[in-house]
C-alpha cells in the first residue's frame, strides 16, 4: 500500500484529540464503560466526534478543524458537557490525566473492534498497557513539504509540550517520581520515537515505500512516532502531549503549538539540521522525567536551562504571532501553568493532602467534568 | 483420683459449637472445590454444607439453639447490609431517574405479580400480602458475596447493587404493614396496624441516622488506619443491630440505611476490605452456613406452588426490567443480565419468614414452609446465575490466557 497524497489545508488550523478516562464512582477505578457512553452519547447531536480507543475504560474527544482559542475552547467544553452528562447518567465519572494512578493493565478489555483485536493479537500485553491517555493536536499545512518543515523544526520543542501538559505521575499505585509516566509506555512500541530526517515529500514516499516493503508497516497509523505527518488531513500531528486536566489546559496547549508553529513558519528562517536530533532523546527524557524543572540543551548553541526558562524565552518570542492567532489568552494559561505548576505537580499536591489515590481521582475527575 | 476425673465420658457430650466448626472447615474447603473444579461461586459450597448435614438433609449437625444462631446471622447480614449501602450512589437517581422508575415497577411488579397468583391460588389475601412483600427483596447477601467474589464492575453491578438496596427497603417496609395487617386480622386494635410501621420507619432512620454522623465523627479521627477502622466499624455494625433489635426496629433497615446515608454524606466513596476484615468475612461463611441448616424443603410437597412462585417472581422481575432497560442508558444483553441477577433470595427474606413463622405459627406450617424452599432453591441456584448473568454482561475480570 502506498501512502496518500498529501491533502492540502489551511495552514495553521488546529485540531485536537484527547483520550480520557472512565471512571466507576463506587472506587475511582477504571470502568470498562466505553460502550455504554458511547451508546449514550449517540443520541445526542453535538459537535465534533467521539470515538473508542484501545481499550473499552477509555474514549476519545475530536474536535473540528479550528482556527482560534476561543471557539476551540468552546467546541471542548461542549464535547466535555456531551461526555461528562452521559457518564452522569451512567454513574460514571469521566476525567482527564495521562494515567490512571492505580489501575491495573491486566483487569483492562480490548474494545470490542477488529483494529483493536488486531492490535492486542500483535502487542500482546503491550496493547492493554496501552490504556494511557494523551492529547493530540493537529497543525493545518498548505503542503507536504512544509508539513516536514514544521515537524523536524517542532521537534526541538518537544519537551516544552511534554513538560506542560505532564500529568501521569503514578503508575500502577506508586509514585515514578516522573512527570510524564505515560511516555515511557509509548517508548516500548516498536515503531515509536521520531521520524527519520527527510525534508521532501518524495523522500517521505521513497521511506515509507522501503518500509511498506519490509512488511513492518501497512499505514502510516503504525508509527508511534512523537510528530507524525498526517497527509490525509494535510496536517502534522503531535502526539507526545498527556491530556491535560482541563479542557482549557488543552486548549491552550494546542494554541501554544499553533503560535510556536506560526513563527516557524513566519520568522525562523534557518532550516531544520539532522544535528538537531543529538539531544533529542536526553532532553525528552528530562522532560518526562522532571517536567518544568527538567534541563533542556539547545542542540546548537549547546547552552543549558531549564525547561521553564526555555519556555519563557518562547512566549516572548511568540507573543505577536500568538495576538494575530487571537491565542493571546492561551498563552496567558501557559504563564499561570509555569508558575502554578503542570498536572503532574497537582497530583502529587493533592495526595499529600488526602492519603488516598481514589480520593484524588475523584478530584481529579470533578476538575476536568467541571462540577 | 479416678479414671473419670481426667477422661472423658462415654459417649461423649459434645456442644454443637463443636458441629458448627466443623462445618466451618468443610464448608470452606467445599467451596474452595467448587471454584476450582466447577467454576461455581464459594456460597454454593457453604449453603450447600449447611443443607446437605443440618436437620434439613443428612441430620448430622443437631438443630442448633435458635438465639445463639440469629445472633450470628444478624450480625453478618447487618456487615453485609452496611457494605450494599455504602457501595451504592443515591445521587445516580436524580442523574438518570429512569433508575427510580425501573426500580418501583420491578418491585411493584413482584409484588402484585405473586400476590395476584397466591391469591387466585386461594391462598388467604393477608398470607399471599406477607409473602409478595418478602418476594420482593433481592438477596443482599448473595449480591454483595458475589460482586465482591467475581470482582465484578460496570452498569449491570451497579445498578444491581442499588436496585437490591432499595427493594430490601420496600420488602421490609411493605412487609411490617403486611404483619400489622396480619396482627389486625388475629384482633388488635387499627391503630396498631398503623402506627407499627410508623415507629419502625421512624425509628430506623433515626438510628441509622445517628450511626451515620457517629461513623463520620470516628472515621475522621482513626480512618487513616484501615484495619483499626475495619474494628470500630465492626464494634458499631454489631451495636446497632443489637441495638435495633432491643428497640423493636429493623436491623435490615437500619444497617442499609445506615451505609447509603454514610455514603450520600460524606460524597467520597471509600474502600473497605471485603466484609471489613477477616472477623466480619467468617460471619459471613457461618451465615450462609446457617442459612443451609436452617434450610427446610419439606414445603416441595407442594412441588408445583414452589415452582410457580419462582416462575411468577421471576417473571415480574424480568420483564419489568426488560421495560425499562432501553430509557434507562443499557443494551438488551445487560438489561437480561440484571433481570436474571435480581432473582436470588436468601438471607433478609429467610429471617422474615423464619419470623413471621414465629409469630404465626399456621403460617410457619403453610404458606411459610413453601415460601421457605423457594428461598431455599433460589439461594443455592441464584448465586450461580447471578455469576453467570455478571460474565454474560461482561462485568467480570477477563479468564487470563
Amino acid at each position: 500500500m502506498s501512502l496518500m497524497p498529501f491533502a492540502s489545508s489551511r495552514p495553521l488550523t488546529l485540531g485536537v484529540e484527547l483520550e480520557l478516562q472512565l471512571l466507576s464512582c463506587n472506587d475511582y477505578n477504571l470502568v470498562s464503560s466505553a460502550p455504554d457512553i458511547l451508546r449514550r452519547v449517540a443520541k445526542h447531536t453535538h459537535p465534533g466526534d467521539i470515538k473508542p480507543e484501545m481499550t473499552r475504560s477509555m474514549i476519545e474527544i475530536n474536535t473540528s478543524v479550528q482556527q482560534e482559542y476561543a471557539a476551540l475552547v468552546e467546541e471542548l467544553s461542549a464535547l466535555r458537557k456531551t461526555v461528562s452528562d452521559a457518564g452522569r447518567f451512567l454513574n460514571v465519572a469521566v476525567a482527564g490525566g495521562g494515567t490512571h494512578p492505580f489501575q491495573h493493565w491486566s483487569e483492562q478489555k480490548i474494545f470490542d473492534a477488529p483494529r483493536f483485536h488486531y492490535l492486542s493479537e500483535l502487542y500482546g500485553y503491550l496493547a492493554k498497557q496501552f490504556t494511557i491517555f494523551g492529547q493530540h493536536v493537529h497543525v493545518g499545512c498548505a503542503g507536504p513539504d512544509e508539513a516536514l518543515h514544521l515537524m523536524h523544526m517542532l521537534s526541538r520543542y518537544i519537551p516544552h509540550f511534554i513538560a506542560l501538559s505532564a500529568s501521569s505521575p503514578f503508575v500502577q499505585g506508586h509514585d515514578t517520581g516522573f512527570a510524564s509516566a505515560r511516555l515511557n509506555s509509548v517508548f516500548s512500541f516498536p515503531l515509536s520515537g521520531r521520524a527519520p530526517f527527510v525534508l521532501s515529500w518524495s523522500d517521505f514516499e521513497a521511506f515509507f515505500a522501503k518500509m511498506t516493503a519490509t512488511g513492518v508497516v501497512e499505514s502510516m497509523k503504525d508509527f508511534y512516532w512523537d510528530i507524525r505527518p498526517k497527509p490525509e488531513f494535510g496536517t502534522i500531528e503531535v502526539r507526545v502531549c498527556d491530556t491535560p486536566l482541563t479542557v482549557e489546559v488543552a486548549a491552550a496547549i494546542a494554541c501554544y503549538i499553533q503560535s510556536m508553529s506560526r513563527y516557524i513558519m513566519v520568522e525562523q528562517r534557518t532550516p531544520p539540521e539532522e544535528d538537531d536530533y543529538l539531544v533529542y532523546t536526553f532532553n525528552r527524557f528530562q522532560a518526562c522525567r522532571f517536567g518544568l524543572e527538567g534541563i533542556f540543551i539547545d542542540p546548537r548553541s549547546h547552552e543549558r536551562r531549564t525547561i521553564r526558562e526555555d519556555i519563557t524565552a518562547m512566549l516572548n518570542r511568540i507573543g505577536d504571532h500568538a495576538s494575530e492567532l487571537g491565542a493571546v489568552e492561551a498563552l496567558e494559561q501557559i504563564r499561570k501553568i509555569l508558575s502554578a505548576g503542570n498536572g503532574a505537580s497537582w497530583f502529587r499536591r493533592t495526595y499529600a493532602r488526602e492519603h488516598n489515590l481514589g480520593d484524588v481521582m475523584q478530584l481529579q475527575a470533578e476538575l476536568w467534568m467541571g462540577n | 483420683m479416678t479414671w473419670s476425673s481426667y477422661l472423658p465420658l462415654w459417649p461423649l457430650s459434645v456442644s454443637p459449637a463443636l458441629w458448627l466448626a466443623l462445618s466451618l472447615v468443610v464448608g470452606v474447603l467445599v467451596g474452595e472445590a467448587l471454584v476450582r473444579y466447577a467454576n461455581l461461586p464459594r456460597i454454593v459450597g457453604y449453603i450447600g454444607i449447611g443443607l446437605l448435614l443440618g436437620p434439613g438433609g443428612m441430620g448430622l449437625i443437631p438443630q442448633l439453639p435458635a438465639a445463639e444462631w440469629r445472633l450470628v446471622v444478624d450480625l453478618a447480614l447487618g456487615i453485609l447490609l452496611f457494605e450494599l449501602g455504602s457501595k451504592v450512589n443515591l445521587r445516580w437517581l436524580k442523574a438518570n431517574p429512569w433508575l427510580a422508575a425501573t426500580s418501583l415497577l420491578e418491585a411493584g411488579a413482584s409484588f402484585f405479580a405473586v400476590l395476584l397468583f397466591l391469591v387466585w391460588f386461594d391462598i388467604p389475601s393477608v398470607t399471599a400480602f406477607v409473602v409478595a412483600a418478602i418476594s420482593i427483596a433481592t438477596s443482599p447477601a448473595i449480591v454483595v458475596r458475589i460482586v465482591t467474589e467475581s470482582r465484578a464492575q460496570g452498569q449491570v453491578t451497579d445498578r444491581l447493587l442499588l436496585m437490591t438496596a432499595l427493594n430490601c427497603i420496600y420488602a421490609v417496609i411493605l412487609y411490617k404493614i403486611a404483619v400489622a395487617f396480619m396482627h389486625g386480622e388475629t384482633g388488635t386494635d387499627l391503630v396498631h396496624s398503623i402506627l407499627a410501621p410508623l415507629y419502625l420507619i421512624s425509628g430506623s432512620a433515626l438510628l441509622a441516622w445517628l450511626f451515620g454522623v457517629t461513623f463520620e465523627r470516628i472515621h475522621h479521627y482513626v480512618g487513616r488506619h484501615e484495619e483499626t477502622f475495619s474494628f470500630v466499624l465492626f464494634g458499631m455494625i454489631a451495636f446497632a443491630t443489637i441495638m435495633a433489635s432491643t428497640l423493636k426496629l429493623s436491623p435490615i433497615l437500619v444497617l442499609l440505611a445506615a451505609g447509603l446515608i454514610t455514603r450520600y454524606q460524606r460524597q467520597r466513596p471509600r474502600s473497605f476490605p471485603p466484609h471489613f476484615g477477616s472477623a466480619g468475612a467468617v460471619l459471613v461463611v457461618l451465615m450462609f452456613i446457617a442459612n443451609g441448616l436452617a434450610a427446610d424443603l419439606s414445603g416441595l410437597r407442594y412441588g408445583l406452588l414452589v415452582l410457580l412462585l419462582i416462575v411468577v417472581r421471576s417473571a415480574a422481575k424480568l420483564l419489568s426490567v426488560l421495560a425499562l432497560g432501553h430509557y434507562s442508558g443499557i443494551g438488551v444483553r445487560q438489561t437480561v443480565a440484571l433481570g436474571i441477577a435480581l432473582v436470588p433470595m436468601s438471607s433478609v427474606a429467610l429471617l422474615l419468614t423464619l419470623d413471621t413463622s414465629t409469630m404465626f405459627p399456621a403460617f410457619g406450617a403453610g404458606m411459610g414452609l413453601v415460601l421457605m424452599s423457594c428461598i431455599v432453591i433460589l439461594e443455592i441456584a441464584g448465586p450461580i446465575v447471578m455469576q453467570k448473568a455478571l460474565k454474560a454482561a461482561g462485568e467480570t475480570p477477563e479468564e487470563k490466557t
